[in-house]
């Protein structure tokens, strides 16, 4: 339990990396570390998809990142509507990893192009916790 | 191993269908690819109904399906791959022919979507993505290939104009099939001054939620030379996954690894390369799909899809005629019965029986069909 406060609107109450929102709660962004191999993995995963341990440890990650694409978005899920129109982005992070994440609305629209340097940071809004693209 | 055929085809017309249940729907596009085939139930050996359940009402529908098309007790059972739901349902009656499990099957395409409210729609749409990880930001499916449209611009320096281009050409094509859901052609300004949908696609670059179904008989070589004089067969099958979150897919985001390798699974099994194709039909969900699909199954350069276009290389009478039939933005899209459509419309190309629409020396077809937010993709390679 406790995941479903993860995003906006969260879909799933019951994971093994539910610790994610509350190092989210305490400002903290964590990824996951195989202790068997060492990869790293972002969004945290509880089993390692190169060498199937599962035996995994909390890391913290730079939120520094480089936008790959976007999109603003206008036709929304009904949990959605009251927000519209809001920005959505995949970013690179540190060693290739990736996120989808909501870009800040402070980022200036006409900014967004693939390349385009951000930050991600941890950020709550009503009962949710989750974390979001903003400008360095 | 023999070869599979396929003997018959049947399609009910697509749209909002306030009149049809989902079993109704099947039935209409059964009976004609019976009539097609000139068999009658009792030839059929088992069904395999291809929808995405989740939009069905009825749970597991294949049981219901198969008692309304009078083929119980024989084997029945659902296949779901998302929009790709039937092309993958050929895959499968393909294996179980080519095993000799079966002799006669019938893939039954099917989705009844409209009398789900918006609210329920919109539900599942948010709903497309990785539940955990995208979809508590409010994504949809529009808002995925939204992204692959903007990296796609920012790379090749693509414009709305290009993907308009697409929405114009298919719609211009619909207005001649008489089973589309849109019969009426549009205009370059119409598509450019539709509202916005998720930037930078509008509404007239997305097709439209529809009820319809579509049905293909298959059978093996030995019986297809009694049954017909005009079997059609299945010379390439592709079918490839990728990551369903977006983060897990690598590269600029402008084309679909998904397809590139559904494409050379299918071309090698075919032995044929991309310009021998004569006659596509490819997945257009969206306009900028199109495009991509285009770089994607080698009919272009990566970049230069939107060149296809500006040339009329992909309209009756060019290189590589696409979406003859008015493609999903003509059709609408019964997300279970689109890729049994695709089949359909090449079957018709194959046999020269395509009326207006004929592409003239038609041999070999390509159907493309992407399942959900790109993490299934499935090539058809065709020949007369």
């Amino acid at each position: 339990m406790g995941f479903e406060k993860f995003g906006r609107f969260g879909y799933v109450s019951q994971t093994k990396i539910a610790p994610l929102v509350s190092y989210l709660e305490k400002n903290q962004i964590m990824a996951t570390k195989c202790k068997e191999c060492g990869t790293l993995c972002f969004p945290p995963r509880a089993d390692c998809p190169k060498c199937r341990g599962s035996n995994i440890a909390w890391v913290p990650i730079e939120g520094k990142g480089k936008l790959v694409t976007f999109t603003e978005v206008y036709f929304a899920p009904p949990a959605f509507q009251d927000s519209t129109p809001y920005l959505l982005g995949l970013a690179e992070l540190q060693r290739g990893m990736r996120v989808f994440a909501p870009i800040s609305n402070e980022v200036d629209r006409k900014d967004l192009k693939p390349g385009l340097e951000l930050v991600l940071r941890p950020k709550q809004a009503g009962e949710g916790v989750f974390y979001q693209l903003e400008s360095r | 191993m023999g070869r599979i055929a396929i003997v018959g085809v049947g399609h009910s017309k697509f749209g909002k269908r306030s009149d049809a249940s989902l079993r109704e729907l099947a039935f209409e596009a059964y009976s004609s690819a019976l009539d097609d085939a000139e068999l009658e139930s009792s030839a059929i050996d088992g069904s395999v109904v291809c929808s995405a359940t989740h939009y069905d009402k009825q749970r597991s529908p294949a049981g219901v399906v198969s008692e309304y098309l009078g083929l119980s007790p024989k084997p029945t059972f659902n296949v779901e791959a998302a929009c790709a739901s039937s092309a993958v349902g050929l895959r499968i009656a393909w294996s179980l022919i080519s095993s000799r499990l079966h002799e006669v099957i019938a893939v039954v395409g099917v989705q009844k979507m409209t009398e789900l409210s918006s609210g329920e729609i919109q539900e599942l749409m948010g709903r497309a993505g990785d539940v955990m990880w995208e979809s508590p930001f409010g994504t949809s499916m529009p808002a995925y290939y939204a992204m692959y449209a903007n990296a796609h611009m920012a790379k090749y320096g693509t414009t709305e104009e290009d993907m308009a281009r697409v929405t114009v050409k298919n719609r211009k094509y619909g207005a001649k099939n008489p089973q589309a859901m849109f019969q009426k052609p549009i205009s370059m300004e119409e598509v450019l001054s539709s509202r916005p949908v998720s930037k930078p696609l509008k509404l007239f670059d997305c097709c439209a939620n529809a009820d319809g179904a579509a049905c293909l008989i298959l059978t093996s070589s030995e019986r297809a030379k009694k049954m017909t004089d005009r079997p059609v067969w299945v010379a390439g099958i592709g079918l490839a996954s990728s990551p369903m979150s977006l983060a897990g897919r690598k590269g600029p985001l402008t084309s679909f690894e998904v397809t590139k390798n559904a494409a050379r699974s299918a071309y090698e099994m075919a032995r044929v390369k991309p310009a021998d194709v004569d006659v596509a039909e490819v997945h257009d969900s969206f306009s900028i799909t199109e495009i991509l699909n285009y770089e994607d199954l080698g009919f272009a350069r990566p970049g230069k899809g939107t060149k296809l276009l500006k040339t009329n290389e992909t309209e009756l009478g060019g290189k590589i005629p696409v979406n003859i039939d008015g493609g999903l933005i003509s059709k609408g899209h019964p997300v279970g019965a689109t890729g049994a459509s695709q089949i359909t419309s090449l079957v018709h190309q194959l046999r020269k029986e395509a009326g207006d629409m004929q592409v003239d020396g038609a041999k070999i077809g390509l159907a493309q069909n992407i399942g959900g937010i790109g993490m299934y993709s499935a090539v058809s390679i065709l020949r007369a």
